[in-house]
C-alpha cells in the first residue's frame, strides 16, 4: 500500500532570483519501506522532508498521504494529520528540558488529545522499545546525545504513525552512536514503521535498503537494489517501490 | 469527491488539546524558567499590591472614621453668634437657648458664654496661651456627649462655686495632668479650683480648649454678664436638617443672617471626602505600575517566543494548530500575570494590615479589591501575550524545526 506520493512536486523560496530548492520531484513510498534521501548540502533534502511532513506546502506538484491530498486540508486539517500519521525526529533534537524522558515522549500524543495517564503509559512502552526502560525519569540535561536522540525516536513512535521522518538524525552524534541509531531505525522498520531518513552520512545510507539522491533539488538517482534482492523473485522493484521518476 | 475525502480527513484527523492539558501546556514556560517568572511577576505584583493597599488603607480609616463618627453621633449641632460689622464677635439673644429648647425636634441644647478674660496657672503668669473662658451649665456634658477624663463635671452645686473644668488641650496647656494635690487655676486675679478634666472632645474642639465655670459663679465671682454665644443641642437624627434650618430665626428671629449655624460632624465627614481624592490619584500610580508590569509581561513574552521558535515548531510537528500554539502563550501570560496578582494581593493585604495596626484603626480589606487584583492580573496578562502568542502563532512551522 502506497503511504506516500509525491508528484511533480516544486519548491520555490521567493527572492531575486528566485530559489528552486524542488524541481520536479515525483517519489512514492509504500508502508514498510525505509528509506534515506542523500545529497549535497542545500540539494533540497530538508526542504523535501518539510513538505512530506506538511510543515510546508509545494508551490506546485501534488503530495498524497494515504490518499489523501495535503493540498485539500487546511491548516488546521493539516495539523491534525500529523499529530496522528506522521514523527518527526530532528537532528537537534528538539526535546523539553524542563519535563523527564516520559513525559517528552507523551507529548507525542499531547495533540491527539489522549489523557494523560494514557499518554504516559504509551511513552512508558515507547522508551522500552527504544532501550530506554531505565531512564524513564531522566530528564534530557541527565541523558547522553545517543539517549536524548532515542527519546525524540521514542516521541516520533509513539503514535503509532504511517510515517517517520528523520532529518539528519545523527547528525550530532559520533560515529559509534549513530550506527546505534541506524539500526535502532532499522529494527523499528523490520516491526513495521515507514521511515524516511535524511543522512549526510554516506556509510549509513549505503546500508539501507533504498537511497533516494537528489542534487539541485531534483531526484538524480533511486536506487533500491540492496532491498531487491530481498524482493521475491519476479517482481520488478521499481514498481514495488512505486518509483514514478 | 474531493470534499467527501476532505471532510472524511478531517473527522479522522483533529489536533485537540484537552484543557487540562492546555492549562499544564501554558505553564510549562514558567516552570522551565522560573527565576525569570518571578522577575517578571515582580512588576505587576507591586502594582497590585500598591493598589489593593490604597485602597485597604483607605477603606481602613474610613471604617475608623466611620465608626468614630457614628459613635458621636451626626445629630449635633452648633448655633454660633456670626460676627457683627466691626468684627466683634456678636452675641446671641439671651432668650435664644430657652428658643432652641422649645423646638420639637430637639433633645437638648445647652449655652454657653464666652467670656472676656483670659486663664493662667498662676499669677506670675502672663501666657498668650489662647485658652476660652466659658460659662456654660451642668447639661453641657450631656449634650455634648462628653466625658471625664478625670474628676467630675460642674453640677448645680459647683456650677456657683469658684471651680472649673477643663478642656482636655486646656489642661495639657495649663499643665495640669492630675487633681491630686487641688490644682487651682487664676482667672481674672481669682483663683479657681480645678474639679475635673475632660476627654478630648473630637466634634467639639472650642471646648478642647477651654476652661469651663458655672453661670452663676461667672456672675458671682467674675462680674460677668451671661449672654450665650454659642448653643450646642441634639437633634432628632431624622430631622436633623429641619432643625438646622430653622435654626437661625429662631435663636435670633431679629437678625437670623447674624446667626452661623454648623454641624460638626461635617468636618469629619469632610475628612473622609479627601481622602478619596487622595485614593484615587494613588489608584492611577498603582495602575500606571500596574500597566509597566503589563508592558514588561509582553516584552518577555516576545523574547520568550523568539528564543523558544525551536519549542514551538516541535509543537507544530506534533499536531497543535495555530490556535494551540496561541493559546499555549496567552495562557503563559496570564498565568505569569495572575502570579504576579496573587502575590501583590497578599502584599497589599499584608502592608494594609500592618498599617492600620499600627494606626489603631480598625482592619478592612476589601474582599472585591482582592478578587479585582487577581482578575484584573489575569486580564492584563492575557492582553499583555496577545500579541506575542499572535506572532508564536505565525511562525512558519518549516522555519521554526530549522536548526538556527
Ligand atoms: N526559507 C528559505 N528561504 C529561502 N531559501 C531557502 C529556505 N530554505 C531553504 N532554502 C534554500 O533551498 C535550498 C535547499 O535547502 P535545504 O535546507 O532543503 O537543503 P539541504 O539539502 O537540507 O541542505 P543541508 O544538507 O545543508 O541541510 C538551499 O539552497 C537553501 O538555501
Ligand atoms: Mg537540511
Amino acid at each position: 500500500m502506497t503511504v506516500l506520493d509525491l508528484t511533480a512536486v516544486t519548491k520555490e523560496y521567493p527572492g531575486s532570483p528566485p530559489v528552486r530548492a524542488l524541481d520536479d520531484v515525483s517519489l512514492s513510498v509504500s508502508e514498510g519501506e525505509l528509506l534515506a534521501i542523500v545529497g549535497a548540502s542545500g540539494s533540497g533534502k530538508s526542504t523535501l522532508l518539510n513538505i512530506i511532513g506538511t510543515l510546508d506546502r509545494p508551490t506546485s506538484g501534488q503530495v498524497v498521504i494515504e490518499g489523501t491530498p495535503v493540498a485539500d486540508l487546511s491548516d488546521a486539517g493539516l495539523a491534525g494529520l500529523r499529530s496522528a500519521r506522521i514523527g518527526f525526529v530532528f537532528q537537534q533534537f528538539h526535546l523539553l528540558e524542563a519535563i523527564t524522558a516520559v513525559d517528552n515522549v507523551a507529548t507525542g500524543l499531547l495533540y491527539q488529545g489522549v489523557r494523560r495517564g494514557r499518554r504516559r503509559a504509551l511513552a512508558t512502552e515507547a522508551l522500552e522499545r527504544v532501550g530506554l526502560g531505565h531512564r524513564l525519569g531522566f530528564k534530557p540535561p541527565q541523558l547522553s546525545g545517543g539517549e536524548r536522540q532515542r527519546v525524540a525516536i521514542a516521541r516520533a513512535i509513539v503514535g503509532d504513525p504511517a510515517i517517520v521522518l528523520a532529518d539528519e538524525p545523527t547528525g550530532n552524534l559520533d560515529s559509534h552512536t549513530s550506527t546505534d541509531i541506524v539500526n535502532l531505525l532499522r529494527q523499528l522498520n523490520d516491526d513495521g514503521s515507514t521511515i524516511i531518513v535524511i543522512t549526510h552520512d554516506q556509510d549509513l545510507a549505503a546500508d539501507l535498503p533504498r537511497r533516494v539522491t537528489l542534487s539541485d533539488g531534483r531526484v538524480v538517482d533511486d536506487d533500491a537494489h540492496l532491498s531487491a534482492f530481498r524482493i521475491p523473485a519476479g517482481e520488478e522493484p521499481a514498481e514495488a517501490r512505486g518509483v514514478t521518476s | 469527491m474531493k470534499n467527501a475525502a476532505n471532510s472524511r480527513s478531517r473527522s479522522h484527523w483533529r489536533s485537540k488539546l484537552l484543557p487540562a492539558d492546555a492549562v499544564v501546556t501554558g505553564t510549562h514556560g514558567l516552570r522551565s524558567r522560573k527565576g525569570r517568572t518571578l522577575l517578571t511577576a515582580i512588576g505587576i505584583a507591586i502594582g497590585i499590591a500598591s493598589m489593593v493597599a490604597v485602597l485597604g488603607i483607605s477603606a481602613s480609616s474610613k471604617a475608623d472614621l466611620i465608626a468614630e463618627i457614628d459613635k458621636l453621633g451626626t445629630n449635633l449641632l452648633q448655633v454660633q453668634a456670626g460676627s457683627n460689622l466691626f468684627g466683634e464677635s456678636a452675641k446671641l439673644p439671651e432668650e435664644a437657648p430657652a428658643m432652641v429648647r422649645r423646638l420639637g425636634p430637639v433633645e437638648n441644647a445647652s449655652s454657653v458664654s464666652r467670656l472676656d478674660t483670659d486663664v493662667q496657672r498662676n499669677q506670675y503668669l502672663d501666657d498668650n496661651n489662647g485658652l476660652d473662658v466659658l460659662a456654660s451649665e451642668p447639661e453641657l456634658l450631656d449634650t455634648l456627649d462628653g466625658a471625664m477624663a478625670q474628676g467630675r463635671f460642674l453640677d448645680t452645686g459647683t456650677a456657683t462655686l469658684p471651680t472649673v473644668v477643663l478642656g482636655s488641650v486646656a489642661a495639657e496647656r495649663l499643665g495640669v495632668r492630675t487633681l491630686d494635690g487641688g490644682p487651682t487655676v487664676q482667672i481674672a486675679g481669682r483663683t479657681f479650683a480645678v474639679i475635673g478634666i475632660l476627654e478630648p472632645l473630637p466634634l467639639n474642639p472650642d471646648i478642647d480648649r477651654a476652661v469651663l465655670i458655672g453661670n452663676e459663679a461667672a456672675e458671682d465671682f467674675l462680674g460677668a454678664e451671661v449672654i450665650p454665644t454659642a448653643i450646642y443641642l441634639r437633634a432628632i437624627p431624622e430631622l436633623v436638617e429641619d432643625v438646622r434650618s430653622v435654626l437661625p430665626r429662631t435663636a435670633n428671629p431679629a437678625d437670623p443672617s447674624e446667626v452661623n449655624v454648623s454641624r460638626p460632624s461635617d468636618a469629619l465627614e469632610a475628612r473622609a471626602q479627601v481622602d478619596e481624592n487622595l485614593q484615587n490619584l494613588l489608584l492611577g500610580l498603582g495602575g500606571v505600575a500596574l500597566l509597566v508590569g503589563g508592558v514588561g509581561i509582553a516584552n518577555v513574552m516576545i523574547i520568550s517566543v523568539l528564543e523558544r521558535r525551536g519549542e514551538i515548531g516541535l509543537r507544530r510537528a506534533l499536531g497543535a494548530t495555530r490556535r494551540h500554539i496561541a493559546l499555549q502563550f496567552v495562557l503563559e501570560s496570564a498565568s505569569l500575570a495572575t502570579l504576579g496578582g496573587i502575590v501583590g494581593v497578599g502584599l497589599g493585604s499584608a502592608v494594609t494590615y500592618t498599617y492600620a495596626r499600627r494606626q489603631d484603626w480598625l482592619v478592612d480589606i476589601p474582599v472585591q479589591a482582592l478578587g479585582a487584583g487577581v482578575a484584573g492580573a489575569l486580564v492584563l496578562g492575557a492582553l499583555a501575550g496577545l500579541y506575542p502568542a499572535i506572532r508564536a502563532a505565525r511562525l512558519d512551522p518549516a522555519d521554526a524545526v530549522r536548526p538556527a
